[in-house]
């Protein structure tokens, strides 16, 4: 059996269920030493660390939902997600991604139907952890820009900028989870939330939004220049106060530097 | 096809201080603040570059340490032993980490990880034969190339053996250093563990390995694991180094020199202090089985 197809068959073996390790085919079974230790005991140690490992590395992104459902829920959610959705790079720092729509279709989550929000949120959290360091543009830089110059500027949001809508209170869940002293279980249905997740620096900061800021910020996001993003929000909202929110997320350190390369 | 740059050339550019301790550490993140409180007494540091790629609070750790100590990057990702060529998108960001941070040494492993579009996260077994042993050198070249340097590839633990073997495992190691200019990183746990699961003489394979070939060890502790009626020897990095393989370890150092060695935890990690007893320890077998200068010491 040439290489390629001895790997893709280790491959396929590893993310089947335990048992087919006992029947992995005839002509997989005869590229291996008989010694011993029969072959699925073997296998079995390459398949509980490949496993066990992703599955370790996936659900480290998700703390609150391992205190909301409690790890071994947890585990059994991110073992099938692994089994059908490996890594695909060999860097897990980023793993994860689709956890949140696998997590919809999951038979035994179907009635926590706030679980998806909150793994995009942990995985909008692990994504700014993670993401390349970068500078925040300060008032006076916007300042010094003319006005005229203004509707064409590309503002671009910090590399780690994340936007969460949710029709669940995933900030009161999430307080919640972080406050072991709380007992008192909230309201799901008390209404939904938009979240900025961001790392100006080292933290994570969670920062509540308005409708219309997050349709702003979302434009911007979406590369639209700054002039279109704010008409098409004054459209849809024409109360939007937009000194307000330049104030406000200039504070937040929100936006990435004009000047990401310059020499000071 | 070899990399002519050698690591010495390399480490002439060092920024971070030189090595005068051939013993070193892994550096984790339980440990991070506990290394810049107290600076250990170790000769370096070793890192996962894959820990760091990307931003933020690992990084800003790094950057401190990085001024303490000298580093090592032992990579887990680069699946060296794959069927088809090694990720550019994974040789750029450990190309980033490689000019940021200026390691004096760059590993990864004999193994494969990553076949077709799914990366298993562990170090899968190889055959040893010429279409494996093609398929390793082609991408120890890529990585070289890319990284503009030679590396040093580590000999697994492994727990099936395959029947097609042509070679043993340390010709089939020596045959890809020689075809590729890379060196060889020795784990001496990884031998003991190999010489029990497919009953190998572990002073034969440490033997035949060329001295001037190694340029690291590694030591780590292991695990038994019932398999049926018998035990088999898991690499699991989660206790001290046991007795048999200091043994080894010495034999090692007779033959090698007082070459980098690293102390390896990787999972329930033990207060720091068990590392730097495990540091000083092998530090001690190495002043009373070796002359040799250590490689890569300040001048």
């Amino acid at each position: 059996m040439r290489l390629n197809n001895i790997q893709e068959s280790f491959k396929d073996l590893m993310l089947q269920p335990p048992q087919a390790l006992e029947t992995p085919g005839e002509a997989f079974a005869a590229l291996f030493e008989e010694g011993d230790i029969p072959l699925h005991e073997r296998l079995k140690v390459y398949r509980s660390n490949v496993i066990g490992g992703i599955t370790d590395a996936l659900i480290a992104t998700f703390p609150l939902l391992k205190d909301l459902v409690g790890e071994e829920f947890l585990r059994d959610m991110a073992r099938a997600f692994v089994i059908q959705n490996p890594p695909q790079a060999g860097c897990l720092n980023m793993y994860g991604a689709g956890f949140d729509t696998f997590i919809e279709t999951f038979p035994l989550a179907k009635d926590l139907q706030y679980l998806p929000d909150i793994a995009r949120l942990e995985l909008a959290i692990n994504e700014a952890y993670f993401a390349p360091d970068d500078e925040s543009l300060s008032a006076q830089s916007l300042s010094a820009i003319l006005p005229e110059s203004l509707p064409a500027l590309h503002l671009k949001l910090r590399a780690s900028a994340r936007l969460i809508e949710s029709k669940f209170p995933l900030d009161k869940i999430r307080a919640f989870c972080l406050d072991p002293e709380n007992q008192t279980v909230p309201n799901i249905q008390a209404g939904g939330v938009n979240l900025l997740i961001l790392r100006p620096k080292l933290d994570i900061e969670f920062t509540l939004l308005d409708d219309d800021e997050l349709m702003a910020l979302s434009l911007l996001q979406k590369k639209n220049t700054f002039g279109a993003a704010i008409e098409q929000t004054l459209q849809a909202f024409p109360s939007f106060d937009l000194p307000a929110f330049l104030q406000k997320h200039i504070a937040l350190e929100t936006f990435q530097t004009l000047w990401p390369n310059r020499l000071i | 096809m070899s990399v002519e740059k050698t690591q010495t050339e390399n480490t002439k550019q060092d920024t971070p201080p030189g090595l005068n301790d051939p013993v070193g550490i892994g550096l984790r993140t339980p440990y991070y603040q506990e290394i810049l409180d107290v600076s250990p007494e170790v000769g370096w540091l070793e890192i996962h570059p894959e820990n760091y790629f990307g931003g933020g609070i690992h990084r800003h750790f790094l950057e401190q340490i990085k001024h303490k100590y000298p580093l090592s990057m032992h990579a887990v990702g680069l699946s060296l032993g794959s069927a088809h060529p090694v990720s550019q998108e994974h040789l750029r960001q450990f190309k980033e980490l490689i000019d940021r941070y200026n390691p004096f040494v760059v590993s990864d492993h004999a193994s494969w990880s990553t076949s077709g579009n799914a990366h298993l996260n562990d170090l899968l077994p190889l055959p040893y034969n010429q279409e494996t042993l093609n398929a390793l050198c082609r991408n120890i070249d890529i990585t070289q190339e890319a990284l503009g340097r030679t590396i040093l590839v580590e000999n697994p633990s492994t727990y099936v053996a395959f029947k097609d073997n042509e070679m043993s495992e340390y010709e089939f190691l020596k045959t890809a250093a020689d075809k590729t200019g890379c060196s060889l990183l020795l784990d001496i746990n990884n031998i003991y563990v190999q010489s029990k699961n497919h009953g190998l003489d572990p002073l034969e394979y440490i033997d035949n390995i060329p001295a001037d070939k190694v340029g690291e060890m590694h030591l780590a502790g292991h695990t038994r694991r019932i398999a049926g009626n018998n035990e088999i020897l898991v690499d699991t990095h989660n206790r001290e180094v046991c007795d048999d393989v200091w043994d080894l370890y010495a034999h090692a150092v007779r033959r090698f020199g007082a070459i980098p060695t690293l102390i390896e935890w990787d999972q329930d990690f033990p207060p720091l202090q068990i590392l730097i007893d495990e540091a000083a320890r092998a530090r001690n077998i190495i002043r009373a089985n070796s002359e040799k200068k250590v490689p890569y010491a300040a001048e």
